[in-house]
């Protein structure tokens, strides 16, 4: 298995060229994707959000090696759908109304796409009836929020009374982030965790996912 | 201690000794302003008549901040600033404009949007409605913000000295002229200390990287892809930061022949390096990409002039301060105390007799729009205990004040600025 090593190596070092190759070969030779995706990709990342995590890697190197993650998981996905295969949680992502800005929330959706949860993007300025047509319709587990400008902040309240009235709250966890938010504000609106940074908000999906 | 004015106060807090009291700076610059619908309102809490606000930059949106409210709350700064924006357009020729909040506001005449199938409100490179828009500012939105338009075949043929030249390039006559006669005229006719807003040294300002101002930005436009840059392509990026940093060098000589020394202090860049939690980007690639640049800006101003160099840089920044006062960084702005590392008494201890805080004053994330007025008067006293002891310290909240910011609160802390009640 020393060439899946190399894989590894380039989802950590954000070598997507190599990341590509090595995916191709190994699904030539006929390598599980189940395996590809939990042996190799899931523990890079981690290893990633752990060097973050020790300011050993910082955005530039986070948003490379989730380049790589993400050319592996375009060759890898298909097989996997038709395999059958169950992701950890579905999470539907997005940057609340009125705020464009989308740099953080990738990130979160691809480390959250690199720790084995299927990510449904709605980009940015999503209005609140869009997050619950996605629960709804999409069956999701997690809806995280995203916002950068303090006049967006309430957006996400909006949101999770609109979740609310339309009688889908308790079937999902609500994760919000982004500069101006703290714990604090996430627990004065009812979200149900905060994270500061990309890995931070994985480890706590995991955790929300399992409770 | 003798009452001082403005320009002696500005004076002693940047060379670090003692003044009458805090100097407070508001508007004097793009990240120390006031956005022009709070500004609206605080100039009828400050009992002043009802009038078009006059929009200073219209990405953000600040105001202009009049005589009749910079005499009010004591404003010690003006800023030097050429009449163009960041949209590429003039700032001249005045025409009404409502917000969506039904503000009344006044724009240069080239601000010309249209309006999508959503309601939102896209602005066009220099103010030409034939071009494709550069920004889009939602609907019942505040703030303009950038949109990608880098070119799918960008990465094919990356040339450093086309995008720097698309960055920036050598100041004109009639910029010169305008220099001169504004820097004359202020230093004549007001007190204030000159801030002289030049910007150059922003390498790599994650908000210039976009071109909003040009038609067909060339190189690489996209924030996110820039950022991967920094680490996967250093030499595309370093070959920028360095034609730049000569023509930058090049625009100095001829802003120090058009205001000399009767600006105080020189806004050299605006490259954001922190974020809540640390810096975005390594200790090792800031000393390898821009700190050798850096130096070489700062080395000339210092060896030229007697300003003092600004760098603005949002969030946590601790872990860079070494290098920044190393290559000779004299002011930071915005000094975001709430980031990881920033503590006030920390910075203070650590950095006050070395570097001067332009900020730190007030959190603009937090207490300001959403904390109460005692709250932010408690904030605003210990912010002042810190980091104006000895001097080395000029007030301004951390970054603009922003839309929805309660003006009881921003009153609450100008009276504590000035120990003294602005009405009644």
């Amino acid at each position: 298995m020393e060439d899946l090593k190399k894989l590894s190596d380039a989802i950590i070092n954000g070598d997507v060229q190599t990341a590509r190759s090595v995916t191709e070969s190994a699904l030539n030779a006929g390598i599980d994707p189940v395996k590809i995706v939990h042996d190799y990709m899931v523990p890079a990342m981690n290893e990633v959000g752990r060097r973050f995590d020790c300011n050993e890697y910082f955005v530039p190197e986070l948003l490379l090696s989730a380049r790589a993650m993400k050319a592996c998981l375009e060759l890898v996905k298909p097989k996997l759908v038709s395999g059958g295969v169950k992701a950890q949680g579905r999470v539907v992502i997005g940057t609340v109304k009125g705020d464009l800005h989308d740099i953080g929330k990738n990130l979160v959706a691809a480390m959250l796409e690199g720790g084995g949860f299927e990510v449904i993007d709605l980009g940015v300025n999503v209005a609140p009836e869009k997050f619950v047509d996605a629960v709804k319709n999409m069956d999701a587990n997690i809806v995280a929020m995203s916002a950068l400008l303090t006049t967006t902040m309430p957006a996400m309240k909006t949101t999770i009374d609109a979740l609310k009235n339309s009688g889908v709250r308790d079937k999902v966890k609500v994760l919000v982030g982004g500069a101006p938010i703290t714990q604090k504000f996430a627990e004065e609106i009812g979200a149900d965790g905060y994270s500061e940074n990309a890995p931070g908000a994985v480890a706590l999906a995991r955790k929300l996912i399992a409770a | 201690m003798n009452q001082m004015t403005s320009r002696e106060r500005v004076r002693a807090a940047i060379n670090h000794k003692p003044s009458d009291r805090v100097p407070v700076d508001l508007g004097s610059t793009p990240v120390t302003g006031i956005h022009c619908t709070t500004y609206s309102r605080l100039r009828r809490a400050l009992g002043l008549p009802y009038e078009p606000v006059k929009v200073i930059e219209p990405m953000q949106m600040l105001a202009e901040v009049d005589t009749e409210v910079a005499e009010i709350l004591q404003i010690d700064t003006i800023g030097l600033q050429l009449p163009t924006t960041i949209f590429g357009f003039p700032n001249c020729g005045w025409k009404p404009f409502k917000f969506f909040d039904g503000t009344d506001l006044l724009v240069s005449e080239f601000f010309n949007v249209t309006v999508d199938s959503n309601g939102d409100l896209l602005m066009h490179p220099e103010g030409d409605l034939s071009t494709p828009p550069s920004a889009r500012m939602p609907k019942d939105g505040f703030y303009f913000d950038a949109i990608v338009r880098q070119q799918p075949d960008a990465e094919k043929r990356l040339d450093p000295r086309e995008f720097a030249e698309e960055q920036v390039r050598l100041y004109n006559e009639e910029e010169l002229n305008y220099l001169q006669s504004t820097a004359d005229y202020y230093y004549k006719n007001t007190e204030k200390s000159l801030v002289g807003c030049w910007w150059q040294g922003g390498l790599g300002d994650i908000a210039l990287v976009p071109g909003m101002s040009i038609r067909n930005p060339h190189g690489i436009r996209d924030p996110q892809r820039w950022y991967e840059m920094l680490v996967e392509n250093p030499d595309y990026i370093r070959d920028i930061f360095a034609i730049q940093t000569d023509i930058g060098i090049e625009n100095l000589k001829l802003y120090k022949q058009a205001v000399g020394d009767k600006i105080d202090i020189i806004v050299v860049s605006g490259t954001d390096f922190g974020s809540q939690r640390g810096p975005l980007i390594s200790p090792s690639l800031f000393r390898s990409l821009w700190k050798p640049f850096y130096k070489k800006i700062n080395d000339w101003i210092h060896s030229n002039t007697n300003w003092k160099t600004f760098y603005h840089s949002c969030g946590s920044i601790a872990m860079l301060m070494d290098d920044l006062i190393e290559c000779g960084v004299d002011i930071i702005n915005p000094v975001q105390c709430s980031a990881a590392g920033m503590e006030p008494d920390q910075l203070k201890r650590k950095y006050g007799d070395k570097i001067v805080f332009w900020g730190g004053g007030v959190n603009t994330q937090c207490t300001l729009p959403f904390g109460s007025a005692d709250e932010v008067k408690e904030e605003v006293t210990e912010r002042i205990r810190i980091f104006g002891k000895s001097g080395g310290f000029v007030f301004a909240t951390i970054h603009n004040i922003q839309a929805n910011t309660p003006v009881e609160n921003i009153i609450a802390m100008y009276e504590t600025v000035l120990g003294e009640k602005l009405c009644n």
